[in-house]
């Protein structure tokens, strides 16, 4: 009867696998869409009905975007070049400074500690509308308005990362610790060695939200940049879409912008990703 | 070298009412092997823990070589320690958890090497150094926490029930190895157990512990035949000794102990303590090892005046032993003897107490009468 029964779940499997699969390739559209779009040459825009594949792919829309940005004064490439400057230094300091956080919060005491977690538990609360006034109030009052520092200040403090951070930080068990301290490590040793490496997961976590999040920000851009060459890509792509309207011809120069700004991200979490999985398998932590 | 002393040293937790150490006055040879041991919760961990710097010291002084130890910092105390779960870091492999003590400590690579590899060689593991610690048995693990302790060289091995993790057979194994690898390198080390087997088969000297007391420091033989007090007799050796109370009076010359069902005489070599413990004012409590108990079989009678009466409750098999538990009024006692033997549970048998070989405490203080007794004498 055995070979039944298995028989049965395989079918109702085989069943569940196609009908995911249908989903994840519908899912999947608009990406496949966006791809073809932005490959696609001027006369192939116009053509009807529309297609949804290209024909004759060409990066002439990629060209037009990367050698002259229409009429407008700053290059593309300066977007570009903000964009990633401004992420990977904020990425870089939220994962030092959520994690430096979270391991004195969960494996030191110190005064008012209780008091302090309460403070990020709140912040996590704010809905980040709610703060853009008061931030916008400091970032001009310090004279941080164009300058990097405007886009990178309001991420640094990243309540969610120290909560998560936190939460895995204190599973590491103290006798590690214990025994790299008798195996003479400073505090930054411990950090270095052990609390970081052991935190991958985690870190790996923070760094696809925290990329993402500050990545396709326009925010900052908006809010404390007045002059446009501090301004990021996302913002530019931005603009550039809320211009087109409905016309067609800048259809396939805001797609391969679009196209742009997407790909990091599905880079950063495909990185990341496996590398979540990845630590989780191999992890010797109970 | 690495000499240890412990002088009037206490630690009582935030929030707690007594302290969990409690007046630990101690001095540990330098090469000595060293065995805390006692029940749960006794304060032999946090007595571990304070010399090696992992928790602070509430009053009292440490010193390790005449040196004060009390504020040095784990790191620079030269200490290693081995943990009940190992604590091996689970993102290096085997060798880099050896190497990175002396990594830390800027020893030079190919020293690094060598160390490494010698230590595995002693500890046979050698074909272990590529792996990852998830990819070990425990008894492997085991082995790396200890590799990761000698290869650093250092004065004193601390080490916190590194066999509890293991099963029977693997645990009596490593204690050979342990003891073997402490024959050779001649660290001093301080064991810690709360099995007194393991304390008496490693310990050339073992320190009992009760409630962050310590009850009585002294070699695994004088342990066993001159137990200080009644927990010191009770917590060494399985089975436990049996425990009987009663008084002791004085007829015609002899010294007897009786209660409601029993009374025998005390042989004379017992009657200088007893006399300067001022007995006849006590209730004390008999205490008596099963192996000094036997079960009077048709031929060997013994010395009749030991001889009581009594019944077979239960029997224990024990491959090369047998324990008899036999009840005697309100008193359950357990005889030892060998694994063929043709007494049968609710038989009525006659046993006897080898009373050469009695010990005697008092009921209230627990201490005993011997000790004190020669003390005073
Ligand atoms: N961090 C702590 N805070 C408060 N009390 C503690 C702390 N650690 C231990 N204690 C208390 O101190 C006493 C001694 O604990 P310790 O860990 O030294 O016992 P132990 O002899 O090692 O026992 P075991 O054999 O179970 O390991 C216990 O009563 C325990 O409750
Ligand atoms: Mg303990």
């Amino acid at each position: 009867m055995a070979w039944r029964s298995l028989r049965k779940t395989s079918l109702f499997d085989v069943l569940l696998i196609i009908g995911l699969t249908a989903l994840a390739l519908f899912m999947l559209l608009p990406i496949i869409f966006i791809f073809n779009h932005a490959f696609k040459p001027l006369n192939e825009l116009f053509l009807f009905p529309p297609t949804f594949f290209v024909q004759h792919p060409t990066t002439h829309s990629f060209e037009q975007l990367f050698l002259k940005s229409g009429g407008d004064v700053v290059p593309f490439t300066r977007y570009l070049f903000n964009s990633i400057l401004v992420t990977s230094v904020t990425l870089l300091l939220v994962i030092v400074f959520s994690s430096m956080a979270a391991y004195v919060i969960a494996k030191k005491s110190f005064p008012f500690k209780s008091l302090t977690m309460a403070l990020i538990l709140v912040s996590l609360m704010f809905a980040p509308e709610t703060v853009q006034i008061p931030r916008y109030l400091i970032i001009s009052g310090i004279g941080m308005s164009n300058t990097y520092f405007g886009h990178i200040l309001p991420y640094l403090a990243s309540p969610v990362a120290v909560f998560l951070l936190i939460g895995f930080i204190s599973q590491i068990p103290n006798e590690l610790i214990e025994a790299i301290k008798l195996d003479g490590a400073s505090e930054a040793g411990i950090f270095r060695r052990l609390i970081l490496p052991l935190s991958a997961p985690a870190i790996a976590t923070i760094s696809i939200f925290t990329f993402q999040g500050v990545w396709s920000d326009i925010e900052t851009s908006s809010l404390y940049m007045q002059d446009e060459t501090m301004r990021t890509l996302a913002f530019y792509v931005n603009s550039l879409l809320s211009g087109l309207h409905n016309s067609v011809a800048g259809q396939n120069i805001a797609a391969a912008a679009g196209l742009l700004i997407f790909m990091p991200n599905l880079i950063v979490f495909l990185l990341f990703q496996k590398k979540v999985l990845a630590t989780m398998v191999h992890s010797g932590v109970k | 070298m690495g000499s240890i002393t412990f002088k009037h040293v206490y630690k009582q937790y935030k929030g707690e009412a007594s302290p969990s150490v409690n007046d630990f006055n101690l001095s540990v040879d330098d090469g000595e092997f060293l065995v805390l041991v006692g029940p749960s919760g006794c304060g032999k961990s946090t007595t571990l823990r304070m010399l090696a710097g992992l928790e602070d010291i509430t009053q009292g002084e440490i010193y390790i070589d005449d040196k004060f130890i009390n504020y040095t910092s784990p790191k620079n105390r030269d200490i290693a320690m081995v943990f009940q779960n190992y604590a091996l870091y689970p993102n290096l492999s085997v060798y880099e958890n050896m190497a990175l003590g002396l990594k830390l400590r800027k020893t030079a690579k190919h020293d690094i090497e060598l160390r490494v590899t010698r230590a595995a060689r002693i500890l046979e593991m050698a074909h272990l150094l590529e792996k990852k610690p998830n990819q070990l048995s425990g008894g492997q693990k085991q082995r790396v926490a200890l590799g990761r302790a000698i290869v650093r060289e250092p004065k004193v091995f601390l080490m916190d029930e590194p066999l509890s993790n293991l099963d029977a057979k693997l645990r009596a194994q490593t204690r050979a190895e342990l003891i073997k690898l402490h024959s050779t390198i001649r660290t001093t080390t301080v064991y810690v157990t709360h099995d007194q087997v393991e304390a008496m088969t490693m310990g050339t000297r073992i320190v009992v512990m009760k409630d962050g007391i310590i009850q009585q420091v002294a070699s695994p033989h004088e342990l066993y035949n001159a137990p200080v007090n009644l927990f010191v007799a009770g917590f060494i050796g399985s089975p436990q000794m049996n425990l009987v109370k009663g008084s002791i009076t004085r007829q015609d010359g002899v010294n007897y102990f009786v209660n409601k069902r029993l009374k025998l005489p005390i042989p004379i070599e017992h009657a200088v303590y007893l006399k300067n413990n001022d007995f006849r004012q006590r209730q004390v409590v008999l205490g008596i090892r099963p192996e000094q108990m036997t079960v009077v079989t048709g031929e060997n009678r013994g010395n009749e005046q030991w001889t009581v009466n009594a019944v077979v409750e239960l029997m224990e098999l024990m491959g090369a032993d047998t324990f008899v538990y036999v009840s005697l009024g309100d008193n359950q006692l357990i005889v030892r003897m060998e694994a063929h033997t043709e007494v049968r549970v609710g038989d009525n048998v006659q046993v006897q107490f080898n009373m050469n070989k009695s010990h005697f405490f008092d009921q209230n203080t627990g201490g005993s009468l011997r000790v004190q007794g020669d003390a005073g004498a």
